[in-house]
């Protein structure tokens, strides 16, 4: 990861900006069910440990090409994004499928609530954070006398 | 915060990487989470793991080109497919690696890692 971020500075202008956006694993998804007016919390679902794995890393690579002086980071935040299901079934079958989350989720209301539901539409609440960082001039971008090479 | 809804996915992207952007955020509405279209206006943009071409396809009636780079062929594809279905010109979709981008130094003013690193 930190050689494709090598990489992307590379191809970046100095003080173009790289834009890191990913589901935020460090934050449950929900499932909901919708309701004529909102939303009804039906369970929590968790991220896989791959994923989490594979995200930490991800916030590794980031970390240390900033250490290194490559990138500065200029600005973060978080949204939510819905991925809906026309039933609880559909809703179960992407949880047992998808890589991303743990296969079942953590229900917050009793077998008979989920069974009345069941053809309610859901949907899948979670996070996705994004981060802007700024490419800097690096040490490879200047030469011996300390000036800058235009590129 | 806000709330982004998108359409029933059904069977979509569990599998297939090139239709994985259906259970992603519109590029608009990603976009305007990031700070809007002055984000991308005007500018040379690479989108890193583009995929089907969801975002690169979304911001580039904004930027003055977009380069799209997938290591999937398959991906890239339903890009260009999708490219040409929409009538889009200014955006070039290749595969590739992301350790391995063939473009020359300081190519770009923008490069969007989406839902990739």
């Amino acid at each position: 990861m930190v050689d494709a971020l090598g990489e992307v500075h590379r191809v970046l202008a100095p003080g173009g900006i790289l834009v890191d956006a990913r589901p935020d694993s460090r934050v449950p998804a929900y499932a909901k069910r919708r309701k004529p007016r909102g939303f009804q919390r039906f369970g929590v679902v968790k991220t896989s440990r791959p994923e989490l794995a594979n995200d930490r890393a991800s916030d590794r690579a980031i970390a240390h090409v900033v250490r290194e002086g490559l990138f500065k980071r200029r600005r973060r935040g978080r949204f939510w994004h819905l991925v809906p299901f026309s039933s609880l079934a559909e809703l179960r079958n992407y949880l047992s499928e998808h890589l991303r989350f743990v296969h079942r989720a953590d229900w917050v209301v009793d077998a008979a609530t989920r069974k009345r539901h069941s053809n309610d539409h859901f949907v899948i609440r979670r996070a996705v954070r994004y981060e802007l960082l700024e490419a800097l001039r690096s040490a490879r971008n200047i030469n011996k006398k300390g000036n800058v090479i235009q590129l | 915060m806000s709330t982004v809804a998108a359409n029933s996915v059904g069977d979509l992207g569990r599998h297939i990487p090139a239709l994985s952007s259906a259970l992603r955020p519109g590029a608009l509405d990603e976009l305007r989470e990031w700070g809007g279209p002055a984000l991308v206006r005007g500018k040379r943009v690479l989108d890193l793991g583009c995929g089907d071409g969801r975002f690169a396809l979304g911001v580039a009636p904004f930027a003055t080109r977009v380069d799209g780079i997938d290591p999937y062929p398959e991906a890239i594809a339903a890009a260009k497919r999708n490219a040409r279905r929409a009538g889009v010109r200014n955006v070039r979709f290749a595969t590739g690696a992301a350790q391995h981008l063939p473009h020359p130094d300081a190519t770009f003013d923008v490069v969007i890692l989406s839902w990739t690193l």
